[in-house]
């Protein structure tokens, strides 16, 4: 067995962007954990130039997943009646509760409650029919690409013990958000792919027209992201910007138009807050008030307006809705591979797969470096 | 609809429908023992000149059949490969099976038989067995538990001590098929794949080579995959591991199915692999041995051992460092949790 061609494909993009007249650092912040953990896992922050620093962003559905909902599903998995079904990466996220109650979905599972991780909505509606005596809510966090499956399970029409804990968040408004910020802590982006796919890569368009910035769509092999990288730098080096599409074979204009269909026909798009990091506006899905019936919180009564300490932010110590900001690199934070470890995760950023903390953590970043500074 | 036969509570009361159960599915198919007499054990016919080897494994996958192989292959390979990395010819085996109340009758009937073939094939002989039958909800359709007993000559002297600064790594085929397989069976990921399951028995690799001078360690990825076997190894032997990802052999079909859900294939189950440290002298004879058969005709020299100039640390033990394809270098670590679809 030899390399495969786009081994040989991504070694030649390495070495164009060597060649670059690169003379300035150029901070190149990606939006997607699978982005993040192919540039950790092929290593490339230490094939690339001196000058590129790449920035994990917010790419991670499960990092900024509201506090508040993760604390709701805890509370709805410890009643008997109800089946709690949630992407396995939801289980081990910790919600700041009152001291005694389960802290996160796998302690409320030890606690008795019936949760079970799934991997797709059709599982979900494949236990709600398998079990039709049961109250099966399906909490379902996750970006644009998690969120389609979900509309389309919507539009087909679910059974009628299964209920919506719906935690869906779109991407580029967090983009937006960090660019109108001060400091937006970036010179250039790749885009999410697969976000593309769906969504359509017009969607990042205000990048380059209204923020002047050179942005590029990839996909998660090394080869595509090299191939953004390359288009990203050059595009600065002209002085231009554009969005360019280098996942072309996957990524169409306009992007999947049913599923697009299907979100805007079951979900609107809300303001929604990001766990640690507030509100952002026009950043999340909501059921269409045609389907509101299918709301999980209002089926089983939850009130939301209970008082806690720290509802809505990180564990304490926590410096992850910093981390998805990409403010500082995730072994800057404090408890960085001290008190926080994938074995006793403290944020969710290091429990997800799609978490940075998690894939520095994975791909051997140990140590902390040096002091936090504001980026 | 005619409903199929499926398995029911009484078939396990110790009675009548136990025994026709053992005598319809089970001896149907592994054939009436020889010299039973009646006896509830089974005397083994052991050599006195070797050391017997015993070991004991149990099997639990969901779903019960998949591409390439099913529980009752996997119970037979899981426990003879045991045997064979160690240099014991695997000889005998016995069976306890769980069964939960609804499995269907014909599915048990073809997991034994497939079972049988495998043992058959691996010449191995099950020698006694257990059938119980747990209420429906109380088990995942099957279970199954195997021992196996095994011989192997007094000169066989493997151990992850004997592993020195130099040595090669080899694997005999590429990674992750077998995880692949079975999580495409499982899930509805609606991604057409031909993956099938490497499910297989490698004592054919192992027996021969056990006591060559210079084979070191063997030892065949399960669970938690290639990454797993060499961070056991570099912990057991206190020295570092260095992978070139380049030379790691995984099929492109899996490659592609671990890029669209953002899966590790050197983290995937594997059922018919061996992972091998073997002394530089050998490495180019032993891999060229295992070419030679089938069960190895993808096998290649993945990497080495040692960092040069670093000591053996036998107190915190060495790490897995992998050369990237794009020349970047990453740590493997144990398997944390078990890989998830990515949700991004
Ligand atoms: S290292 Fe742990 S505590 Fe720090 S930001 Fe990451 S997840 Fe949060």
């Amino acid at each position: 067995m030899t390399a495969p061609a786009s081994t040989e494909r991504a070694r030649a993009l390495l070495a164009k962007i060597h060649a670059l007249p690169l003379t300035r650092e150029v901070r190149v912040m990606n939006v997607c954990g699978g982005h993040e953990r192919s540039i950790s896992m092929a290593g490339l922050r230490a094939v690339l130039p001196s000058q590129i620093t790449l920035i994990p962003g917010p790419g991670c559905p499960v990092c900024v997943c509201p506090e508040e909902d993760i604390f709701a599903a805890i509370d709805l998995s410890q009643r008997p009646e109800i089946t709690l079904v949630t992407f396995g990466d939801m289980l081990r996220v910790p919600a700041n509760v009152p001291k005694g109650t389960p802290r996160s979905l796998e302690a409320a599972r030890a606690a008795g409650g019936d949760v079970r991780p799934v991997a797709s909505p059709a599982e979900a509606v494949r236990i709600a029919r398998q079990e039709p005596d049961r109250e099966v809510v399906f909490f379902a966090a996750g970006f644009e690409t998690t969120t389609a499956p979900v509309a389309a399970m919507i539009a087909e029409g679910v059974p009628t013990n299964l209920t919506l804990l719906l935690s869906g968040r779109l991407t580029w408004p967090a983009v937006t958000m960090l660019l109108n910020s001060e400091a937006a802590g970036f010179d250039a982006l790749i885009a999410p792919g697969h976000v593309a796919t769906i969504m359509g890569p017009e969607e990042w368009d205000f990048v380059a027209r209204d923020h002047a910035l050179p942005c590029a769509i990839a996909g998660f092999e090394a080869e595509s992201l090299l191939a953004g990288l390359l288009s990203v730098l050059e595009q600065g080096l002209e002085g231009e910007a554009r969005v360019d599409n280098c996942y072309g074979g996957v990524v169409r204009p306009e992007g999947n138009p049913t599923a697009r269909r299907l979100l805007g026909e079951t979900l609107n798009v809300v303001d929604a807050p990001w766990r640690g990091i507030g509100t952002i506006q026009r950043s999340g899905f909501a059921l269409a008030p045609a389907h509101a019936g299918l709301d999980a919180l209002s089926r089983h009564s939850i009130d939301r307006s209970q008082l806690r300490k720290r509802a809505g932010e990180m564990p304490p110590g926590c410096d992850c809705a910093r981390v998805v900001l990409g403010r500082i690199a995730p072994d800057q934070c404090r408890l960085y591979g001290a008190a926080c470890t994938p074995r006793s995760p403290i944020g969710p950023c290091m429990v997800s797969d799609e978490g940075a903390c998690r894939i520095w953590w994975s791909s051997g970043i140990r140590e902390r470096r040096g002091d936090v500074v504001d980026a | 609809m005619i409903d199929t036969p499926r398995i029911t509570l009484a078939q396990g009361n110790g009675g009548r429908l136990t025994k026709e159960l053992i005598d319809t599915v089970f001896l149907r198919h592994f054939g009436q023992p020889e010299d039973h007499d009646g006896l509830d054990a089974a005397a083994l016919p052991l050599s006195p000149d070797l050391e017997t080897v015993v070991t004991t494994d149990g099997f639990s996958v969901e779903p019960l059949e998949f591409p390439g192989g099913d529980i009752g292959s996997l119970a037979v390979h899981g426990t003879v490969n045991d045997l064979a990395v160690c240099g014991a010819t695997p000889l005998f085996l016995t069976l306890g099976v769980m069964i939960e109340e609804g499995l269907p009758l014909d599915q048990l009937n073809r997991i034994v038989e497939s079972l049988a073939i495998a043992a058959h094939r691996a010449g191995v002989r099950i020698v006694a067995g257990d059938t119980k039958v747990l209420p429906i909800g109380h088990g995942g359709g099957l279970y199954l538990t195997t021992t196996g007993i095994g011989q192997r000559p007094p000169s066989v002297r493997m151990g992850m001590g004997q592993i020195e600064s130099g040595d090669v790594i080899l694997v005999s085929g590429p990674v992750g098929d077998h995880g692949i397989s079975v999580m495409l069976a499982r899930e509805a990921f609606e991604l057409s794949g031909s993956v099938r399951s490497d499910s297989g028995s490698v004592a054919p690799l192992c027996l021969p080579i056990a006591d060559f001078d210079g084979v070191r360690f063997l030892r065949d990825p399960t669970r938690g995959g290639l990454a797993t076997v060499a961070h056991e190894i570099a912990q057991g032997c206190g020295l570092d591991l260095i992978l070139s990802e380049a030379d790691i052999p995984v099929r492109d079909a899996v490659r592609s199915v671990c890029e669209i859900l953002g899966y590790d294939p050197y983290y995937l189950a594997c059922e018919g692999r061996v992972v091998a440290a073997v002394a530089p002298q050998i490495a180019e004879q032993v891999l060229t041995f295992w070419q030679s058969l089938p069960e190895g005709a993808g096998a290649a020299r993945i990497g080495i051992v040692g960092d040069a100039g670093k000591a053996r640390d036998r107190q915190v033990g060495g790490k897995v460092c992998l050369i990237t394809a794009l020349g970047g270098q990453r740590v493997l670590d144990p398997l944390e949790d078990d890989p998830l679809p990515r949700i991004c």
